[in-house]
């Protein structure tokens, strides 16, 4: 469904992500992974022309990265990082204003009485009806990342980005998160890429990984075929050994 | 940082009615109040009439020829600043921001001051060069700022172009300093400008400054839901389907064209760019569709109140309106900034 080929992109003329390739199947989840600096959001900016990238990414065939914004907007929505807001737009407005892309263009345009129920439905779907009056800048982060995913749900498109959505969140929200965007995933037409830091979350959301080192990828498939090798040197730890390590520290507590 | 509690939708309707309400009745009054009060006050009912057509000569005289053009441009240069400063703290995602401290208020006032000291101030051509010389002072310092924000730092953060206006600001006030201290003929009234006035200047700047807040104002409601996204930064506005660099440009191009126009009558004034917009989105949530008028509402009010304030307090000297503004607006602030703060 979405299509990477041989993008490179980077800031000026230095390039941080180099000849990527990689396809995105309908209901695929694909997380990824590698240590910092190694291109991860990069990637992602360069997948939405945010930073000018060479290379193809198209989505069903249409090319992404010459698509008109509110095209874009309608294929793709994003999920950040959610740190704070600053202006106190109502949970509500603010999942309306994923709507925006599917508005009439031109001036003046305001969302439908359609517009306003899929914004509703996407607030009673993340459990928010009962805060959709309040205030984003009184959210908790848990409450904040919840909104923002419930107006990339209102945007409608078929793609979700995440960049390390997951940051700063208790391990209650994450799991959540996951949970509901594993559920969004299983619907048609759907699929959705993200970048974590946290490998254990990423394998408990993806069924496909992207292993990056240095702006290139050098591992691309089912992250239940993940080569440990691989992993563990890119990471520069034995990253299955730790696992085990802390799988048994837990056994220990659990009892 | 809004009193918006959680209740239900009609009943916040109607709570939101009521405030709009209570608004314009505010806003009337001011108007009212300025008008008829002064050296030779005016009572309600003459002032009416006078308003109307009828009663005496000279208080009409008085009141549509003297009252009527200064408050009428206090009203409109406070909105003016207003709507500058809504904009500007959406499209910087900064609600610190405003056109005031990113230099555009000191760049116009520059524009303006070098036209006065040249001497080409005077009669017909000065009346359309003073406020062309405003918005190109205005432009400049935009242009100027942005282009200096983005050779320090290629992705143009909030921060770095925060930074770079306050320092244009205190720098286009120092070379204002500068003429007046070459031109001492013009010193006065360079230092008049630099703490702004709104001293008779009869109907021709509300009639220059009405139509250009108009068209502003219709352009930025017309792109309300744009400047929304905006307030979300970069990234979180292009993925929702908007184009923020090149919209960004034009809304703060836009700015810079309505603070020019209004500093170029009544000079610097500063913090009503800031308190306004903050508390009209504390009053009426922060959709620019009610953040915008409501800011020209609640900004065009205070400055009518403030000018009443500097012409009568000290009758018959006046006090600077920018003093004015900065005696009650810097303690406002602090105090909406903090108590916004504490309960978060």
């Amino acid at each position: 469904m979405l299509e990477v080929k041989n993008l490179s992109c980077g800031y000026g003329r230095e390039k941080v992500v180099k000849d990527v390739s990689f396809t995105l199947p309908e209901r695929g989840r694909l997380a990824v992974l590698g240590p910092n600096g190694c291109g991860k959001t990069t990637l992602l900016r360069g997948m939405t022309g945010f930073l000018p990238a060479e290379g193809a990414v198209t989505l069903d065939g249409a090319d992404l990265l010459k698509m008109s914004p509110r095209e874009r907007g309608r294929a793709v929505a994003e999920l950040p990082q959610a740190s704070a807001a600053w202006f106190a737009y109502t949970v509500m407005e603010t999942v309306l204003m994923g709507r925006y892309a599917h508005l009439k263009p031109g001036l003046f345009s305001a969302p439908t009485r359609a517009d306003r129920e899929i914004a509703e439905d996407a607030i009673r779907r993340l459990g928010l009806w009962e805060e959709r009056d309040r205030p984003l800048t009184r959210l908790s982060g848990g409450q904040l990342q919840r909104v923002l995913l419930a107006r990339a749900f209102a945007q409608t498109p078929r793609v979700i980005l995440l960049d390390e959505p997951t940051n700063h969140l208790d391990l209650k929200y994450q799991v959540e998160l996951v949970r509901e965007l594993k559920g969004w995933c299983a619907q048609p037409g759907h699929a959705a890429l993200g970048v974590f830091h946290d490998l254990d979350l990423a394998l408990n959301f993806a069924d496909l990984v992207l292993l990056m080192e240095g702006g290139g990828a050098v591992y691309f498939g089912p992250a239940d075929a993940l080569p440990p090798q691989e992993l563990s040197r890119v990471f520069g730890l034995d990253v299955p050994a730790y696992m085990r390590r802390s799988r048994a520290r837990w056994e220990r507590i659990g009892g | 940082m809004t009193d918006i509690p959680s209740a239900r939708p009609a009943a916040r309707c109607r709570k939101m009615a009521w405030r709009w309400i209570l608004l314009a009745v505010f806003a009337g009054a001011s108007l009212l109040l300025a008008v008829g009060a002064g050296s030779v006050p005016i009572p309600p009912l003459k002032l009416l009439s006078a308003l109307f057509g009828a009663g005496e000569d000279n208080t009409r005289e008085l009141v549509v020829g003297l009252r009527l053009p200064r408050v009428a441009l206090a009203f409109l240069t406070g909105a003016a600043l207003a709507v500058g400063g809504t904009v500007m703290q959406s499209v910087l995602e900064n609600p610190l921001a405003s056109p005031f401290g990113l230099g555009v208020s000191a760049g116009a006032g520059l524009g303006a001051t070098a036209v006065l000291v040249t001497g080409l101030s005077a009669g017909t051509l000065g009346a359309v060069l003073l406020p062309a010389a405003g918005f190109a002072g205005a432009m400049v310092t935009v242009l100027l700022v942005l282009a200096l924000a983005r050779a320090l730092d290629r992705r143009v953060s909030t921060v770095t172009v925060v930074l770079i206006g306050m320092v244009a600001s205190l720098f286009f006030s120092a070379v204002m300093d500068l003429m007046a201290a070459m031109s001492p003929e013009y010193a006065q009234r360079i230092g008049l400008w630099q703490m702004g006035s709104f001293a008779s200047r009869g109907w021709r700047g509300p009639a220059v400054l009405a139509p250009v807040l108009a068209v502003c104002l219709g352009v930025f409601l017309s792109r309300s839901g744009q400047l929304d996204l905006l307030t979300f930064g970069d990234e979180q506005a292009r993925s929702m389907g908007t184009e923020p660099r090149k919209n960004r440009r034009f809304l703060i191009l836009a700015v810079a064209v309505l603070t020019g126009a209004a500093v170029s009558f009544s000079g610097i004034i500063g913090f009503v760019d800031l308190i306004a917009p903050h508390v009209a989105r504390r009053l009426f949530g922060a959709s620019h569709r009610r953040t915008l008028p409501a800011g020209a509402l609640l900004g065009g009010s205070f400055m009518v109140l403030c000018d009443l304030a500097a012409r009568t307090l000290c009758a018959p000297r006046e006090i600077p309106i920018g003093a004015v503004t900065a005696l009650l607006g810097a303690p406002f602030f602090l105090w909406i900034f903090f108590a916004g703060r504490e309960r978060q």
